[in-house]
């Protein structure tokens, strides 16, 4: 039974209280990249199918001069890296796998976004492969996202659209905001997972993804391949797997899942992988990446479009705009970390050079904080596990359907002191970025 | 009737010279200074610079830029961007702007359109519309550099701005700037019914042709243009000389 | 060469003062009567409300300088709201009296045609200025060519008797005065130093009267 949030003792959170309780493994004192503006909170990628509630996360890594990793591989990539050495590998590799009659040789997934559209289009029609596309689709589409999904396959690709049953996807989504405050988990789940699978299932020995996560700040080690990391997508123990923080047992024993309805979210199995040859790599290695440079190139060559609003929580129209509920996983990314959607794009930002660390410290104070109102009660009705619909996993939870108090309630449960101070009933961040 | 103005427009955003697609994923073009006086040495007719991070600092940040600007060009300058007062607007005349041009602060509070054409005149005061199309042939403001929803209806507020003392509209279509595919010719038909002071289009010129269409169907009395211009696409004299071509008075110099 | 732009607070002065300092002039502010009748060449620009501006020219105490200095003999040119502010009276915002160095009213420019059509005010763009009554000999426009654009930008115009009509402009049907001469005097409805080299030419040749 799945109980409802019950409130937090306030004590923790007051302005003077020292040496507060830091969830999750973060570091204990905050501080901010002198370079960029992420803050050191910011975790590395997990794992996710072995995720749950008491997992610690590992953060960004800052040197001794408080730069962070990513911002140093930034440097490596303006003054280190010889991009015309790379991409000739990128040729050799493309030759190496080039088919001769048509058949797809690599495969390309993505959301037809302005960097899936650039991988893809790159691909085509400057490296001469054949992809084929492979999409994951979002947990509930953005009307433009929809279009710009549209607009990238009538620029010329072949596409598989996998979405995964609405009923199992809104469960999993609500158990990984319960339990780990992680909204976009099952996205990410089958996002990381479906390309190798699709590869292996196609023949497909090659599979692309545009940037490595590395530049953001995983493990610099990371970026020094190409290759991305198997660990990432695959795994066969399903006794140590878990999905939104619950075991794969409990979920078919106890909230009514079948084993069928966990298929697209558990990882490829590592010997069929291996058995394919399949190989992962990032295009970004090859190909130095600029996303505001790929949201130029889609326009030109495909009529990608903003968004014609902008997104709570950043000053951005262009960057991750297809799922309506991306709002709410900055929101908890915001709430466990102190890191909300505007600190993540200014950061990217800054490093690209396309804004000074001046400004982004300025749009962070301005945006960071907003609560996406917008589809805010579309998501709230998405997360409810009403009996209707939901006839078993309902009785699991002692408040099944969810609302604005119910979510405020829970997210400060997930609020670690360390980062949260609550003053005269107004949550503000301990250490905001100056 | 009073020749087609062609007007280069400058986006700044702190030392330079920027632009955009659809008012997102700003670039930097290049030094403001190098543009305006090439674009005054070409013919312009009048230049307007409008400041993209004004609102995210609170004020205009263009004092020094319009100064320069006017040591050295002698056609109107019009500046945009954060303006929110009386005081504001005069900093920026005194600067050597000749024209101001305000959009969320007047949306705020309209009263600032009659404040402002009161002290200085309404030929003074621009009122810059960001129009986003909506579905039955309608379009909404936007404010803050094509960032924020207001609710508000274009054409409505075209009327009131009118009303309360307005000397010029610009009117800078979100869905086509940037995107070099033509002005959005339903917009100005649409406001060209209820507007009786001069109508400025900006947003989308990409050929010669759709000069001459937003002029012709359009109905406007000046057009705005920056992406072509600023990346070479088409020079000023080459879009004078086509319009000349077709009919449309412009001047020249 | 020196010349003396009367300062009284309303208008972009910059502008009128870099046009004369690109053409080579040693440009004055003038705050006081005293630099204003010792001046040997004058300019009285303005922008914004008739009655807004000579309240101020009052309230500094200007009205009787530039008086004098325009008995004097020497050149004045009253650029725009300067320009309606020499003559008698304009009807802009409520009835207000001018300098009256020129005889003559300012009115609103008419928002019909003699044809019936509508056109919008301000006038706000450049057109083309051609000779009235009186011969560009001798004066500022010496070297300008018939219907060289200018840039204008105003809703109210002079309307002084014809003799004192130097130049005008066809708008949309409608004739406005665009410049006045009244032996030394002079005035500009357009803006000369807005009006690239052909405005910035006409300044040189007001340093030459």
């Amino acid at each position: 039974m799945i109980k409802a949030p019950t409130s937090v003792d306030l004590r923790e959170f007051s302005e003077d209280v020292e040496n507060s309780e830091t969830k999750y493994g973060l570091p204990n004192e905050v501080k901010y990249c002198s370079s960029c503006v992420i803050s050191n909170q910011r975790p590395n990628s997990s794992v996710e199918f072995q995720h749950t509630s008491d997992s610690k996360k590992s953060t960004i890594n800052f040197d001794e001069n408080g730069v962070c990793d990513a911002c140093h591989q930034t440097r490596r990539k303006n003054t280190e890296i010889d991009w015309s050495d790379r991409e000739q590998e990128l040729k050799d590799l493309c030759d190496r796998f080039r088919s001769k009659n048509g058949e797809y040789d690599c495969l390309v997934p993505g959301s037809g976004g302005k960097d899936s559209f650039f991988a893809a289009h790159k691909l085509k029609y400057e490296y001469g492969m054949h992809p084929l596309t492979v999409t994951w689709a979002p947990h509930v589409y953005t009307d433009w996202g929809w279009k710009n999904f549209q607009s990238w396959l009538h620029a010329g690709f072949d596409n598989y659209l996998m979405t995964p049953n609405g009923k199992a996807h809104r469960l999993l989504t609500r158990l990984a905001v319960e339990n780990l405050f992680h909204p976009f988990q099952p996205f990410i789940l089958g996002q990381k997972n479906l390309a190798p699978k699709m590869a292996e299932m196609f023949k497909i020995p090659l599979v692309f993804y545009g940037e490595n996560e590395a530049e953001y700040g995983n493990p610099i080690g990371d970026n020094s391949t190409a290759i991305r990391d198997y660990k990432y997508f695959s795994g066969l123990d399903k006794s140590e797997m878990f999905l939104g923080g619950v075991s794969l047992l409990e979920l078919v024993e106890d909230f009514g899942l079948d084993e069928q309805d966990l298929i697209p979210y558990l990882p490829a199995d590592p010997q069929k992988l291996s058995d394919n040859n399949t190989e992962v790599h990032y295009l970004g290695y090859y190909l130095k990446w600029h996303p505001q440079s790929c949201y130029y190139y889609s326009v030109e060559h495909g009529g990608f479009e903003a968004s014609p609003e902008r997104t709570p929580g950043t000053y951005s129209k262009y960057n991750s705009i297809d799922d309506r509920i991306d709002d709410f996983h900055y929101h908890t990314t915001r709430t466990k970390f102190g890191i909300g959607r505007a600190t993540y794009d200014a950061a990217q930002e800054i490093r690209s050079g396309d804004i000074t660390r001046d400004e982004g410290v300025a749009l962070i104070r301005k945006f960071d904080h907003e609560f996406p109102e917008r589809f805010a009660e579309e998501i709230f009705t998405y997360l409810s596990m009403s009996p209707k619909e939901f006839p078993r996993a309902s009785e699991m939870f002692e408040e099944p359907m969810m609302n604005r108090e119910y979510y405020d309630k829970l997210a400060d449960t997930f609020r670690s002191p360390h980062l949260w101070q609550n003053v005269q009933g107004v949550w503000s961040i301990r250490h905001p970025i100056k | 009737m009073a020749n087609i103005r062609l007007i280069p427009r400058l986006d700044i955003k702190g030392p330079n010279l920027i632009k955009g697609i659809h008012l997102e994923g700003l670039r930097v073009v290049g030094d403001p200074q190098v543009y305006a006086v090439n674009y005054y040495e070409s013919g312009a007719d009048e230049l307007l610079y409008m400041d993209i991070v004004a609102s995210l600092y609170g004020r205009n940040n263009l004092s020094d830029i319009v100064k320069s600007a006017a040591e050295n060009v002698f056609i109107p300058i019009t500046v945009g961007g954060g303006i929110r007062s009386v005081a504001d607007a005069d900093q920026l005349l005194r600067s050597g702007a000749d024209k101001v041009a305000i959009n969320t602060a007047a949306i705020n509070d309209p009263e600032l359109i009659s404040k402002l054409s009161q002290r200085f005149g309404s030929q003074c005061v621009v009122v810059s519309i960001e129009a986003k199309k909506q579905s039955g042939g309608k379009w909404e403001c936007y404010v803050d550099n094509g960032r924020e929803r207001t609710g508000i209806d274009v054409v409505n507020w075209v009327r009131e701005a009118i009303t309360l003392g307005a000397g010029e509209l610009l009117i800078t279509s979100v869905d086509k700037e940037g995107t070099r595919k033509g002005f959005d010719l339903e917009l100005y038909k649409a406001v060209k019914d209820v507007a009786t002071i001069p109508l400025i289009a900006c947003g989308g010129m990409g050929c010669l042709e759709d000069f001459d269409n937003v002029v012709k169907d359009g109905g406007v009395d000046a057009v705005s243009m920056a992406d072509v211009l600023h990346y070479n696409r088409l020079t000023l004299p080459q879009i004078r000389s086509a319009a000349l071509d077709s009919n449309i008075n412009v001047r020249q110099p | 060469m020196k010349i003396t732009v009367v300062d009284y607070g309303i208008g972009n002065l910059l502008s009128v003062v870099r046009g004369f300092q690109r053409i080579g002039c040693d440009v004055q502010l003038a705050a006081a009567g005293e630099e204003i009748v010792s001046a040997s060449r004058l300019i009285l620009p303005g922008v914004g409300a008739f009655g807004d501006g000579m309240e101020e020219i009052r309230r500094r105490n200007l009205e009787e300088p530039i008086r004098e200095y325009a008995e004097s003999g020497k050149p004045l040119l009253g650029i725009c709201l300067g320009m309606q502010m020499l003559l008698e009276r304009s009807f802009e915002f409520g009835s207000h009296n001018g300098l009256g160095l020129i005889p003559g009213s300012v009115i609103e420019i008419p928002k019909q045609t003699p044809a019936g059509n509508t056109h919008k005010t301000p006038h706000i763009g450049w057109s083309g200025i051609n000779k009235d009554e009186v011969s560009w000999e001798d004066t500022f426009l010496q070297t300008t060519s018939p219907n060289s654009p200018v840039y204008f930008v105003h809703s109210y115009m002079a309307a002084p008797p014809i003799e004192y009509r130097l130049a005008s402009c066809d708008y949309n049907g409608v004739s406005i005065c665009a410049a006045v001469k009244n032996g030394n005097i002079y005035g500009t409805q357009f803006h000369p130093e807005k009006s690239g080299p052909i405005g910035l030419e006409m300044l040189e040749q007001f340093l030459t009267l």
